[in-house]
């Protein structure tokens, strides 16, 4: 008797050392699985981040946290519906969590499904009053629905909340030309242009159809240009950054990616692209007066963003390269003038009145120097020269 | 049988292991660096959309520790909790960091708790929740810093893009450095040359350190101007510094991060902060 008992005894102990080892297996494989997770995740890599949440899913089903990166990757993944599933699980777990509720809606917006996002919105809102991206997702989705007064107060919160957001004005813009409140629209769509960004066109039609609406042609014309202008560099920039990722040493293409961008004032990010042109057009030879174009551009760009110091090189190099070409003196003077080099400025300035005595502007840059060291005299005389050669060019232009 | 249960079985066996362990520690609880009350930039207008605007903060006058709270500190806090609740173990109240040991690559150096609070006493505490932190803090009578409290400690009065200043070099432990700590975690202090303004250690890499603030990604565009205290509600809880599985450009000064606050991860640990009472001014 004594020995079955004990028997029984190391049974159950062996029994219950193996479960708590299961148990133990199981959690870390369960935290292996996640901490993969995160690290594809910082990685930008969805199919291993998917596939690690997923493992660690099926280990502790209800984990909500887990559930909501899961969707999250499924969403940068594109796989929507998947998303929409795992959000609702996780919604299951957790019904008020904000930001799954605000992921779920991002889904359905994704999908053109309106009506199915509004609950979601209003749920995180009602959460959280100051959610901006709520009350702007929100109102776009409204305005899809068409329900622009919704529209119009629910936007007017996330403007509150997120004032400097130029998708809000031009999306308040929208719901008040759909209401034939004009003038309301115009400025809406102003703001927009103001906070936007160089190349954001849409408001630019909504002005000139808010204008047409109005009578008034003339600026309707205007920005209908403007709009179609920027349409075009969009496409150019499209097309070009299409071409370049085909064919990486296509030089014409690189050329016109730098083009395009510098005109959308993309100062920023069209270095590199300057830079790459350098690059390939060393490669293959290109003509001197490409490669120092580049290097004028890529100067102009640093000038743009304000670092003269890596302006300097790039222009001297240009100079160097094609010597004859005023504008690149008159970018390498703009670079001394901001290092506050005078000195230099006003000779750089001076070879490129030299080359091209008609342009105002070398007159003007020459006539704010010599005045700033006290000669104002030269500076007087230069400024007479910018005024005379500005109502010259004005004439020709006319 | 209860997990919690069994380990209790052993806590005594590591206490007699861990109590005599570096004496350092009891010197650096004590090593609070006092961050006087005045204005500095938050934010950034350059870099990340929920980095802007740049705004200027006043923050009243707080203390923030010199390092990011150690294995050895915060054993002293389990320990604690364990004899106190001994007879009523929750996962709630244990406190107990998450094991790693057997994590391929990238865990097996952190190892299991509590062995790891003997074998790296030094090292910032990982694995911890926002709710372990917080516990620990206030067991400490302290509370996390504040968002804006974390940033005015990292950034000083010049803006500066990492805690040394604004060139991107090798003072913290990230994962772009080859100086020893690669893919792995640093004892605390290990980049003197990365120290702030005020002195603060690690503040960008090694660990991302758990603040008290709900995040908001446009928190700053609506903020008070004085002692911001984030968000009333939200989902994930900041935290900032970077860590060493990131990058520098994720360790600066202004970028924020987030994660849900019951999560315990390898790369997240924490510092604690204290209000300076009228009594310390005087």
């Amino acid at each position: 008797m004594r020995n079955s008992l004990l028997i029984l005894a190391i049974l159950l102990l062996c029994f219950s050392i193996s479960a708590l080892s299961a148990e133990n297996d199981d959690h870390a494989d369960y935290v292996k699985h996640v901490e993969q997770g995160f690290l594809y995740l910082f990685q930008g890599d969805n199919q291993a981040t998917i596939k690690a949440f997923e493992s660690a899913l099926a280990i502790d089903p209800n984990r909500y946290e887990i559930l909501h990166y899961l969707g999250m990757s499924y969403a940068s993944d594109s796989s929507w519906n998947k998303a929409v599933e795992v959000y609702n699980r996780s919604l299951a777990l957790k019904p008020d969590n904000i930001e799954v509720l605000y992921s779920l809606a991002i889904v359905y917006f994704k999908l053109n499904q309106w009506e199915d996002a509004v609950e979601p919105l209003k749920s995180v809102i009602s959460l959280s009053p100051q959610h901006a991206r709520a009350h702007e997702v929100l109102g776009k989705v409204y305005v899809k629905l068409r329900q622009y007064t919704d529209a119009v107060d629910v936007l007017n919160k996330a403007i509150v909340l997120k004032p400097n957001a130029a998708g809000n004005y031009y999306e308040l813009g929208n719901a008040h030309l759909n209401l034939k409140s004009y003038p309301e629209a115009i400025d809406f769509f102003n703001k927009a242009i103001q906070f936007g960004p160089p190349d954001f066109a849409d408001p630019h039609f909504g002005l000139g159809t808010a204008y047409q609406r109005i009578g008034n042609r003339d600026k309707s014309r205007e920005e209908m240009q403007i709009y179609q202008r920027l349409q075009k560099e969009a496409a150019d920039y499209e097309r070009f950054t299409r071409l370049t990722r085909v064919d990486p040493n296509n030089l014409d293409g690189w050329t016109g990616l730098a083009g395009v961008m510098m005109r959308q004032k993309k100062y920023k990010r069209v270095i590199p692209v300057f830079q790459k042109c350098i690059e390939i057009g060393n490669a293959q030879n290109a003509p001197v007066g490409a490669i120092a174009s580049y290097y004028h551009g890529l100067s102009q760009a640093f000038i743009n963003i304000r670092y003269p110091k890596l302006a300097l090189e790039p222009a001297q190099k240009a100079i160097q390269l094609l010597p004859t070409q005023d504008r690149f003196y008159n970018t390498l003077g703009s670079v001394y003038a901001m290092l506050g080099d005078v000195q230099n400025a006003i000779s750089v300035f001076r070879k490129a009145v030299e080359l091209n005595e008609e342009q105002p502007y070398y007159h003007l840059n020459l006539s704010k120097l010599y005045k700033s060291i006290g000669n104002h005299k030269l500076g007087d005389q230069h400024y007479q020269a910018y005024e005379h050669f500005l109502s010259q060019q004005k004439k020709t232009q006319k | 049988m209860n997990i919690r249960r069994f380990s209790a079985v052993i806590l005594i066996f590591f206490y007699f292991l861990v109590v005599s362990i570096d004496v350092s520690a009891e010197e650096r609880e004590n090593m609070m660096i006092l961050i006087q009350a005045g204005t500095f930039t938050m934010g950034s207008t350059s870099r990340a959309e929920d980095e802007k605007p740049a705004h200027k903060v006043f923050i009243d006058a707080f203390y923030i520790s010199k390092y990011e709270v150690t294995n050895a500190e915060y054993y002293e806090f389990w320990i604690n909790l364990q004899k106190k609740n001994s007879k009523n173990v929750t996962e709630e109240n244990q406190h107990t960091p998450e094991n790693f040991s057997h994590l391929p690559h990238i865990g097996t150096h952190i190892g299991n708790w509590p062995e790891r609070a003997t074998k790296l006493p030094d090292h910032p505490v990982v694995g911890v929740s926002w709710y372990d932190a917080k516990a620990y803090a206030e067991w400490k009578g302290m509370r996390l810093p504040t968002e804006a409290e974390w940033e005015k400690a990292a950034r000083g009065y010049s803006d500066r893009i990492w805690p040394w200043g604004n060139s991107m070099l090798p003072h913290a432990n990230t994962s772009e450095q080859n100086d020893g700590y690669d893919n792995m975690i640093a004892p605390v202090g290990s980049y003197p040359k990365g120290k702030s303004f005020f002195g603060a250690m690690d503040m960008a890499g090694n660990v991302w350190e758990w603040t008290a603030d709900w995040y908001s990604d446009v928190y700053y565009t609506h903020s008070p101007n004085r002692n911001p205290k984030g968000p009333d509600v939200g989902s994930w809880r900041i935290l900032r510094g970077g860590s060493w599985i990131d990058k520098l450009a994720r360790c600066s000064t202004t970028f924020r991060f987030y994660l849900y606050p019951s999560l315990k991860t390898s790369f997240v640990g924490f510092r604690v902060a204290k209000s300076v009472d009228k009594s310390d001014k005087d």
